[in-house]
């Protein structure tokens, strides 16, 4: 469903979220924000709750291929937008970890992303506006649909990576990009640990940004590229000639192998069901550094899948979820670490020991109680008490 | 300074609260060449880069350092006095202007405290002139990205605080997409930090918040800013055209190739004339409609191939010339030119009104013409000098404010204008900010309870609307976040 037919049906969905949040706040009864549901292990706890779902809000409501923008609604999945927009030559570059089955709005609302983000940036640099409806059951907007604005203050940046705590997204505005003529994936076989550090330092010198650059541990280049060894994986944008050098500049890493394009959809959804993921990030000169940590925490976990973006200094862990590894992670996420720790998807026990809850300060609790008054939007999934 | 007694209302406010004494104790914080409060003293105080607002501050003051900032802002908090922050003074909204609140210039907190070559990025303070960062570093091969049209002389702080964009914020994003992290002094003259310097940014995004926030939410002290590297090969072409029409489809061709240009600018035959007719004549073509300036930067390899297909489509699209600039020195001489068309325009008339509005890209021809259009019905001159690539249009009407019926006709097409550019999808400011100017168009895009909802944000902020207050969410719509939800309307 596209166009009016969308935005009729979205007008009504979004009465009936609006209605059900007012409801539900009167009688102070918490609510759960779902859009396809794939993602619901993932965050801190959240307290048991009535799903309330933006599923109904699907389908793209504003689609003109020569502004590079697209309004939809907060229920239409990655793969609704991906066709759409590949028919124009068009894409939106934003790949989170998981299948496109996942929605916009949860996408967002989790500041969700994956190995495009190393040149086309996170959720906050692809999104131009949104509607929402806060936890007082209001409609309200940020930002707008054009691809340039500063009218009035960035709800659009404080609400992505919100985790659905201060409103249910119901809409939103994305900027697209123009596919390249050529888009490339290639694999780089590593020496040994060191050339992580090296692969960031090739890429700052480099006059040029990959489209994205990952880094994988021998137990994941095994599932992507068939070799049990340290693996750079990179894909490249632009015309043949630009892709030639590109190309000439990354092989000084070492040998430069072909790979089909599907390892990123490979890479995106290698997670085994009920693994215990999270991030460690530094500052990108770092990221050697941070590479060992993670594999610190490897060496002791059998299985770890690790993989890094050296040029944004983030590396992921994917661990199997064993009793052993959960006592291993909670022993090492209390030892000290330099890197900031983000937690992805860990059972409970492990999100005191990960890191602080990250809306404790006074700033965030003063947003919480203004856009949710009653508390009972995903109560929980912060670490905010219950 | 001169010391007065203890008590004595000051001459540019009725606020009791801004006196004499109150002067007197921001000087033994200052020093006393560092307080301003006669009228004469102030007048520079009164307006920013839009010459149109007029708003007495009651004392200016100026502080030296970070420690000065909070011991002013902590002697204004317990008596609640109203303060606005300034960095040059530059911006184009009225945004750093307020009657009868003490003005607290940051200009002096101009040092660039620390720069990390390797990761790229710096700690400034806020009254860093955004030119001199990127002069700076420029050693290290890296430079500060957005590119206001008043560099020279803007500083990261109000840079910041409006969200600040420029020419070749089309390929490297705004203001917003280049700031990591901020120590924030709040109203309460609490000092919070913002962001993670060195990681990625759990919790809510309270950098995104502030930043564009226009001197609601507080006084950025410290802005850790991330540093681009210098492109290694650039192009930059100017292509002219017989109609505005036709520049205006080149630009909707080039978007769709997927080419990203790091700047795409139209400048029109009344700007271009007043540009050739002063001191910054970049050789633009007098007889032209219309212009592009277009630049393409990157990897060196490729780029040829790219300006290739700039100068095919151009060409495609009715461009009557295409040229590529030599060398350095004319890539700057037609870079100056546009840089400086505001400036230029003050040969027209002593006044000017500048608009920010941004449409969707392929709206451009069709609300070029309505503009026009607009200009002729009202008998004004319209120069229209904008980031055609992403629609961000600045339609200046130069005028002569003493004309009361030039004035009113001014004022008129500007709303047309505004009307125009919001029907057509738009928005009212793509980097100038709100501030005053656009205040009155804040509830043309959003519904009531869209600005209440803003309205709220500030207020975690700033409690009491003592950080600039009166900008950005028009008073009234403060009053109604309390109430009942309204129904869904057809505004934002």
């Amino acid at each position: 469903m596209t166009g009016t037919a969308a935005r009729n049906a979205t007008t009504e969905s979004v009465a009936a979220i609006c209605d059900r949040v007012r409801d539900a706040a009167a009688r102070r009864l918490q609510l759960r924000v779902v859009g396809s549901g794939t993602w619901l292990d993932a965050g801190r706890p959240a307290v048991q709750a009535e799903s309330i779902s933006t599923r109904d809000t699907s389908g793209i409501l504003s689609y003109v291929p020569g502004d590079l923008t697209m309004t939809a609604g907060a229920g239409t999945t990655l793969a609704e937008v991906r066709d759409a927009t590949a028919e124009h030559g068009q894409w939106l570059a934003l790949d989170p970890y998981g299948s496109d089955d996942g929605t916009l709005g949860a996408t967002l609302a989790t500041a969700s992303c994956g190995p495009l983000a190393t040149a086309f940036g996170t959720p906050r640099d692809l999104a131009l506006g949104f509607e929402f409806v806060t936890g007082k059951g209001v409609i309200a907007r940020g930002g707008g649909r054009v691809v340039k604005n500063v009218a009035g203050f960035d709800l659009t940046r404080l609400f992505i990576g919100s985790w659905g705590t201060l409103g249910v997204i119901t809409e939103v505005t994305l900027r697209l990009h123009a596919k390249p003529p050529c888009d490339e994936t290639f694999a780089i076989a590593l020496h040994d640990k060191a050339d992580v550090a090296r692969a960031r330092e090739v890429l700052r010198a480099a006059p040029f940004i990959p489209y994205a650059c990952e880094i994988v541990n021998g137990p994941l280049a095994r599932q992507l590229v068939g070799r049990d060894e340290l693996t750079a994986l990179f894909r490249l944008g632009g015309n043949d000639e630009s892709l030639l050098a590109q190309r000439s500049t990354l092989a000084t890493l070492g040998d430069v192998s072909a790979a089909d394009s599907s390892i990123w959809t490979k890479l995106r959804q290698c997670e085994p069901a009920g693994a215990l993921v999270f991030r460690l990030s530094n500052l990108p000169s770092e990221v050697g550094r941070t590479w060992n940590e993670a594999n610190a925490i490897a060496d002791s976990c059998t299985g770890t899948l690790i993989h890094c973006a050296p040029s944004r200094g983030v590396v992921r862990c994917i661990v199997p979820a064993t009793d052993t590894n959960v006592a291993w992670l909670n022993r090492a996420f209390r030892s000290p670490m330099v890197s900031t720790r983000i937690g992805e998807r860990l059972p409970p026990e492990l999100w005191p020991a990960i890191s602080p809850p990250p809306t404790a300060d006074a700033l965030s609790a003063g947003i919480k109680r203004t856009f949710d008054p009653q508390r009972i939007l995903n109560v929980g999934i912060r670490g905010e008490s219950a | 300074m001169t010391t007065a007694t203890t008590g004595n209302t000051l001459p540019n406010t009725a606020d009791s609260r801004i006196d004499q004494a109150l002067a007197n104790r921001l000087a033994a914080i200052v020093g006393e060449k560092r307080v301003l409060y006669r009228p004469s003293e102030l007048l520079t105080y009164t307006s920013d880069g839009l010459p149109s607002y007029f708003k007495q501050p009651g004392i200016a003051v100026f502080p030296g350092t970070r420690d000065e900032v909070i011991a002013v802002v902590r002697e204004l908090a317990p008596r609640e006095i109203p303060f606005v922050a300034r960095g040059a003074g530059t911006g184009l909204s009225g945004g750093a202007l307020a009657d009868g609140v003490v003005l607290i210039g940051l200009n002096r907190l101009n040092h660039i405290l620390s720069v990390d070559p390797d990761n790229g990025t710096a700690v400034v303070e806020p009254g860093v002139v955004n030119a001199r960062l990127s002069r700076a570093v420029a050693h290290h091969g890296l430079y500060y990205a957005p590119d206001p049209s008043s560099q020279t002389a803007c500083t990261i702080g109000g840079n910041v605080a409006e969200n600040a964009g420029g020419p070749h914020c089309l390929k490297y994003g705004v203001t917003t997409n280049h700031i990591l992290a901020l120590t924030v002094l709040l109203a309460s003259g609490e000092v919070v930090k913002l962001g993670n310097a060195v990681g990625e940014r759990d919790g809510y995004d309270l950098v995104g918040a502030f930043v564009g926030s226009e001197g609601c939410f507080g006084i950025a002290l410290d802005v850790t800013v991330r540093l681009s590297r210098n492109p290694e090969a650039v192009r930059t072409v100017l292509a002219d055209f017989m109609s505005m029409d036709s520049a205006a489809r080149a630009v909707s061709a080039i978007v769709a190739t997927g080419i990203v240009p790091a700047a795409l600018e139209m400048i029109d035959q009344p700007t271009i004339r007043a540009v050739e007719s002063s001191i910054y004549a970049a050789g633009y073509p007098t007889d032209a409609a219309a212009a592009l300036l277009i630049e393409l930067d990157g990897a060196a390899a490729g780029l040829e191939r790219d300006v290739s297909t700039v100068e095919k489509l151009c060409a495609d699209n009715g461009a009557r010339t295409v040229r590529i600039a030599r060398d350095d020195v004319e890539r700057a001489r037609l870079w100056q030119g546009r840089k400086k068309a505001f400036g230029a325009m003050g040969r027209i008339s002593s006044h000017l009104v500048i608009q920010d509005a941004v449409v969707p890209r392929t709206r451009l021809p069709e609300v070029l013409a309505q503009i026009h259009e607009i200009g002729e019905r009202n008998r004004v001159q319209i120069c229209n000098v904008f980031h055609a690539g992403d629609g961000n249009l600045h339609p200046n009407i130069p005028y002569d404010a003493s004309d009361a019926d030039e004035s009113a006709r001014v004022h008129a097409a500007m709303r047309e204008i505004m009307s125009a550019c919001v029907d057509a999808g738009g928005t009212i400011t793509g980097e100038h900010g709100v501030g005053l100017d656009k205040l009155p168009y804040m509830e043309k895009i959003f519904s009531n309870d869209s600005l209440a909802t803003m309205c709220a944000l500030r207020e975690v902020f700033d409690p009491h609307h003592r950080s600039n207050p009166g900008k950005v969410v028009p008073v009234h719509s403060c009053r109604e976040w309390h109430g009942a939800p309204n129904a869904r309307g057809t505004l934002a």
